[in-house]
């Protein structure tokens, strides 16, 4: 019923199936259509598609899931797989189911197809208009060719260039795509998984992929389920089924038919699942995707995925600059045609202002920058599937952490002590080799005895060199954690105990509550046995008359008891599993050595003991996360956690992590300050929120969208997964970038739902980590901050990267604006311009991405989605109309003076297009008489371009300079902190040289050499940029809020 | 708020563009272009240039045909009418004029004498009316440029049969004394040297289109084998007349 109940949880489950009971029968069943009329009409195209999509499988689930294996006797079993207990199938046969039902894996999410892909590549961003560029120089070629023109060819070129840029840039991308999604798959096959299988009569080892219906698979504490599987014979074996239903608590599992339905019954165990402890044998029933686990995981691969923000935000800038580029382009064709040019000119002239105006290299630039950081990230232990995620992460305003693994260790360490009427704490670190609390009193002496030998638990052998801590233990949670206790403490338990011997023993079960065992002890002048006993602190008392007091037994008042009372109480309320201990040693005449002791008659005294003390568990949290909390907080990001545990350990651990800081309150507790039945606090008044999944299953969506409005902080306890997807739902209606963690199946829906879902890497199962966007490959909720911090910082380092690339646009747009309205000669060419695009302003807008944040951007609210945009008003016109005009102003002065240099006055350039671009023209006449050659002013023309060539790059070096910073001066931020950005400089000035000098006398690429003195023309324009972007940042430092920072501030 | 800013902004860029062009015009002469490396090398060019690019096409009958071809050319050889070279002085044949101690250059005369039958002194149509039309060529004006040896034009046609070429001066002699030139400013009346060419076209190859090319010769500092630049040292263009 259980599993019916959390299923049945998600009622707002447009996206998610729902597991009803129908008399003795489970279906899976969508309630698709109910529910889709139910939620508002803007979520309805979305899901049209799974609509239809999954009726189909809803049909296909519904007949599979009857399934009656668990009623089949063993003999009834056999025969219906074809296949015997004993010898299990015969290889051949086994290969025949395989060949017929596939592999036992679930199939990853279909995948876009690759060619597919790079088509994509190739048409997305600014493709589209680039390839415009190319049909429109193929035309134009077409024609003047046919005219018979000399100058055709160049067009034809122009449009090869155009086609080449297009399609390398897209083949990097792809390939750079390919790249991220190579390591994600390398990742998820790096532990096969193995199953114990019986084949043709013999015990195999075989990978579990392998197996099919019918195989005998055997399987042991520790071991994942390698398939859905009907037991035939079981060893104590518990299975751990929070993959599937998200109940923590290790289920008993055994041969019989216990209950109708196969989701309770307890002869089945599912694949992927884990068995605690124990062993068992059982018949493969199902594989792959026809395991529960398959068809779960099937159906919540159908949740719509969102865009990321960050490709909303490059789609933003595409348009942006798309409409920039269309619109001068248009306008400029309309002039030129009004100004009488030809209409074949016009095209061409066009080409030329959507190629300036397209930064060809930025959307490779933006990609590579995303794979740097997301490789800085893995490094960190956040592995991107996506790279666009990288970005998410960065603006993420709410997590919803899991605990246990994420915030907490994951494992049960003592945490406090009660002895002599004192609460001692322990260290519960990661990595702890002592325990700093008192340990002088002979009270702590009989503990540690009682701690060390009534505990079933040992260290598997083998690993006495690793730390305590680190040691596999066999036994469960709350034993391990005493057992790696005592070793910290007292050393070598298992010489002690080999000391003590055992003569005895009662394992705990859940009627008597308690655990029991007789030693001798290692005491040789002492023949009396020692009775060992913990359990339940309150079932322990009842059993005693007296308590330990500094290593005396005193009788046991009421007054003691009051204490042990409070004390119970005080670890209790902290969340914390408190056992109690105490002890009794036998007299030695009535239980000689030879004492026959008998655990079922319970020959010996089990009542009237002596407490010694009180030990209590916790799964404390990872160190790093309180500090990775506060992190959050300061950062304006809410962490909400999401829990399946009991409210009071998950607020225990939210307080202790700060997830709920020292100071707040809930409601109840301040009801429980003032007194007051709950109703008649304000509920404004309580920051904090612990939610029950209780309460939660009973709520509206308002009454939720309160809860997450109201409270700063919350936490969801004793939640199912599936409710997890609607406090993500809650979390998005808010309008927040909502990251969220899971590892179990069940969590696949809210990973998909949320903007990032983060899987854990160690902890969680494959379906959670195909439906997250990241996986967290230490489980380290610590690792989280990290993306998120570097996941603002790209954006930052985005925004600069792309202001760098714009500028530079106007600076070669403008010429062709001015050679069209000033019919100067041509100031710089198109394939000039690729090449600053495409060769020297690369490396340093990568560079970019390595430059490290202004100031804390751990200590600023996250982006807000509609606000902070990527690319704003402010960045498009301070480096359009500021610094790009600044550019093209310092590249003219260079142009003009190479020209006047060679005897073309600026006074004789303007107008003179047309004649200068005169084939027949031979002897055009400059400022002082001279008579030039159509040639000569062409091979002039390309001077002229490499002149500009060289300004821009000049230039752009300031450039790059000045982006470092957006509000501090370049000083503040140190000119040589970032290494790349020299890199970069170099490079730039590297390319331009070669290009200049050493490419110069190729004449299809219009470069000449250059007189090293115009490399000059526009330094002081370069040194202008710089000093008026340090005096605007200077405004905008010392004026926040002005005019000034509200228009010069990107 | 905006506008009074970019105003300024703008300002002050249109100011600092204006300063900046300013002082690089400061360092400039008047006289002569700072480099001379982009032309080296004169080209040559004729006169008439037609419309079409470098192509003759007229009817020896027609007048009408022809009548912008010796408009051209009367109106090119205005400069070189003897009332316009008044000032000019005759300098030594064969010498290289070398002024660079004088402050005022002096222009040698080009007299139209020796473009002969091509002056339109005696033939006001050039030949065009008697199927022996008459290209000038002239090599383009480089400032300092000295030649060297004896520059002469020599065309040749590519149907040697088809065409008679006659040079004026004879042999196409570009004379040394005409060079070197010291620009616009400071060689206001300076003449470049003509080189008439007269084709006497054969009556077998009227209504056939010729080729005439065009080289200067004799000079070793004159190119006129360049791959790229057609024009250098070398003209090309074609002839083709009507009865």
């Amino acid at each position: 019923m259980r599993i019916a109940a959390l299923l049945s949880d998600v009622t707002d489950a447009k996206t998610f199936l729902l597991l009803q009971k129908k008399s003795d029968v489970y279906s899976v069943e969508i309630n698709g259509l109910k529910d889709l009329e139910k939620t508002e009409n803007r979520d309805e195209e979305k899901y049209k598609d799974l609509k239809g999509n999954k009726k189909k499988k809803n049909e296909e689930l519904k007949k599979e899931l009857d399934l009656d294996d668990h009623k089949l006797s063993t003999s009834q079993l056999e025969e219906k797989y074809g296949t015997s207990i004993i010898k299990g199938l015969s290889s051949a046969r086994a290969a025949e189911i395989l060949a017929r039902d596939g592999p036992n894996s679930l199939t990853p999410p279909r995948a876009t197809p690759e060619i597919v892909k790079f088509l994509k590549q190739m048409v997305g961003g600014f493709s589209i208009l680039l390839w415009i560029g190319a049909v429109f120089s193929w035309i134009s070629f077409g024609i003047q060719f046919a005219q018979g023109a000399e100058s055709a060819f160049d067009n034809l070129y122009l449009g090869v260039v155009l086609a080449l840029v297009v399609i390398l840039t897209g083949i990097f991308a792809y390939y750079q795509e390919a790249k991220s999604t190579n390591i994600m798959a390398s990742f998820s096959k790096m532990i096969p998984q193995q199953a114990l299988v019986i084949r043709d009569a013999e015990k195999k080892e075989m990978a579990a992929d392998q197996l099919v219906v019918g195989d005998i698979v055997e399987i042991k504490g520790g071991d994942r389920i390698p398939a859905d599987i009907r037991l035939i014979s079981t060893q104590g074996c518990k299975v751990d089924n929070s993959s599937l239903t998200g109940e923590s608590e290790p289920q008993s599992r055994s041969c019989d038919f216990t209950h109708e339905n196969p989701l309770e019954t307890r002869n089945i165990a599912f694949y992927s699942t884990t068995c605690v402890e124990g062993t068992a044998t059982g018949i493969v029933i199902n594989t792959g995707d026809r395991t529960i686990i398959g068809r779960i995981a099937s159906l919540a691969s159908g949740v719509g995925n969102e865009k990321t923000p960050i490709a909303i935000e490059i789609e933003h800038f595409v348009y942006l600059v798309a409409g920039v580029a269309i619109s001068i382009g248009v306008l400029f064709f309309i002039i030129s045609v009004s100004m009488r040019y030809k209409i074949l000119d016009s095209i061409i002239f066009l080409i030329g202002i959507i190629v300036a105006n397209v930064p060809e290299g930025l959307l490779a630039t933006v990609t590579v920058s995303l794979s740097l950081t997301a490789k800085r990230m893995a490094k960190k232990n956040c592995l991107v599937k996506n790279l666009e995620a990288v970005e998410t992460l960065g603006s993420t305003s709410i997590i919803c952490s899991d605990k246990t693994g994420t915030l907490t260790q994951n494992r049960m360490t003592v945490a406090h002590l009660w002895f002599d009427n004192q609460i001692y704490s322990a260290d519960t670190s990661e990595d702890q080799t002592t325990q700093p609390f008192d340990q002088s009193s002979p009270s702590w002496t009989a503990l540690s005895k009682i701690v060390t030998l009534c505990n079933r638990a040992e260290f598997r052998p083998g690993q006495e060199n690793l730390p305590v801590m680190k040691r596999v233990v066999v036994g469960d949670a709350s034993e391990t954690a005493l057992l790696k206790f005592a070793e910290v403490v007292l050393g070598d338990v298992m010489n002690i105990r080999a000391r003590n011997k055992k003569v005895a023993e009662i394992p705990f079960n859940s009627t008597n509550k308690f655990q029991l065992s007789i030693h001798e002890t290692d005491d040789l002048d002492d023949k009396r046995f020692l009775l060992v006993m913990k359990g339940a602190p309150e079932r322990i008392l009842e059993r005693c008359s007296t308590i330990m007091i500094n290593g005396k037994e005193e009788p046991l008042d009421s007054e003691k008891a009051e204490a042990f009372q409070t004390a119970y109480m005080e670890l209790g309320g902290l969340g914390e599993r408190v056992l109690g201990f105490c002890h009794l040693y036998l007299p030695e005449n009535e239980f000689p050595d030879t004492y026959p002791f008998d655990t079922d008659s319970m020959n010996f005294p089990t009542s009237n003991l002596c407490f010694v003390g009180l030990l209590s568990m916790i799964d404390p949290p990872r160190s790093t996360v309180p500090d990775a909390v506060s992190k959050c907080r300061s950062a304006g990001i809410k962490v909400i956690m999401v829990t399946g545990d009991h409210p009071i350990t998950a607020k225990a651990i939210a307080k202790s992590v700060g997830i709920i800081s020292a100071t707040s309150e809930t409601v109840e507790d301040i009801a429980k300050r003032l007194n007051v039945p709950v109703e008649q606090v304000n509920r404004q008044e309580a920051t904090a929120a612990v939610v029950n999944g209780m309460e939660l299953k009973d709520m509206s969506l308002q009454e939720l969208d309160e809860i997450l409005c109201n409270h700063s902080e919350i936490v969801f306890a004793r939640t199912s997964p599936q409710q997890k997807l609607i406090i993500v739902e809650g979390c998005q209606r808010q309008g927040a970038v909502v990251a969220v963690t899971g590892d179990g199946v069940n969590d696949s829906p809210a990973l998909k739902k949320a903007d990032i879902g983060i899987a854990m890497g160690i902890a969680g199962s494959d379906a959670a980590k195909n439906a997250a966007d990241m996986v967290l490959l230490d489980d380290n909720f610590a690792s989280i901050v990290t993306g998120v911090e570097e996941g603002r910082l790209i954006f930052d380092n985005l925004k600069k990267t792309i202001a760098y690339t714009l500028t530079k646009n106007i600076a070669e747009l403008c010429p062709f604006l001015i050679y069209i309205i000033a019919s100067i000669p041509m100031p710089i060419g198109t394939i000039t311009i690729l090449f600053i695009d495409l060769g020297t302003d690369i490396i340093p807008s990568v560079a970019l991405a390595y430059e490290k944040a202004e100031s804390d951007i751990m200590n600023r609210r996250p982006r807000n989605k509609k606000k902070d945009r990527l690319v704003n008003e402010q960045l498009a016109i301070y480096s359009y109309l500021q610094i790009g005009i600044m550019q093209s102003v310092g590249a003219f002065v260079t142009y003009f003076t190479v020209y006047a240099e060679q005897g073309f006055l600026p006074s004789t350039l303007l107008g003179v297009r047309v004649d200068w671009e005169n084939n027949a023209i031979n002897d055009f006449e400059d400022s002082y008489g001279q008579e030039w050659t159509k040639y000569q002013r062409t091979y002039l023309q390309w001077t002229g371009y490499t002149a500009f060539f060289v300004s821009i790059t000049i230039q752009q070096v300031a450039d790059l300079i000045i982006r470092k910073t957006r509000r501090n001066s370049i000083f503040q931020q140190g000119l040589f902190r970032n290494k790349v950005i020299w890199v970069g400089i170099f490079s730039q000035i590297g390319i331009a040289l070669i290009l200049t000098y050493g490419l110069g006398h190729v004449t299809a690429l219009n470069f000449t050499p250059l007189r090293f003195q115009y490399w000059f023309v526009a330094v002081p324009f370069a040194v202008l940029i710089w000093v008026y972007d340090e005096v605007r940042k200077l405004f905008i430092r010392r004026y926040p809020g002005s005019w000034w920072d509200k228009n010069m501030y990107y | 708020m905006i506008l009074l800013f970019y105003l300024v902004f703008y300002g002050f860029l249109a100011a600092l563009f204006t300063f900046t062009m300013w002082v690089m015009l400061q360092t400039l002469s008047s006289d002569i272009p700072k480099y001379r490396d982009r032309i080296s090398s004169p080209g040559l060019m004729i006169s008439p240039k037609p419309d079409t690019a470098l192509e003759f096409y007229f009817n020896k009958s027609d007048a009408q045909s022809y009548a912008e071809y010796v408009s051209t050319l009367r109106k090119f050889l205005e400069t070189y009418d003897d009332s316009k070279q008044s000032q000019n002085i005759n300098c030594t044949p064969g010498k290289v004029f070398d002024q660079n101690d004088v402050a005022v250059k002096k222009a040698c005369r080009f007299n139209l004498s020796e473009l002969g039958q091509c002056s339109g002194k005696e033939d006001k149509t050039f030949g065009y009316s008697k199927g022996t039309p008459c290209v000038l060529v002239k090599m383009n004006r480089i400032i300092g440029l000295k030649p060297e040896g004896e520059p002469h034009i020599q065309c040749t046609s590519k149907d040697p049969g088809a065409v008679e070429i006659n040079y004026f001066p004879s042999g196409g002699l570009i004379d040394l004394m005409y060079f070197p030139y010291y620009g616009k400013t400071l060689h206001a009346h300076y003449l470049q040297p003509l080189v008439a060419v007269q084709l006497a076209i054969n009556s077998n190859s009227t209504n056939e289109e010729i080729v005439i090319e065009c080289k200067i010769l004799g000079s070793p500092n004159l190119k006129n084998e360049d791959d790229r630049d057609k024009f250098l040292g070398r003209i090309a263009f074609k002839v083709e007349m009507t009865e």
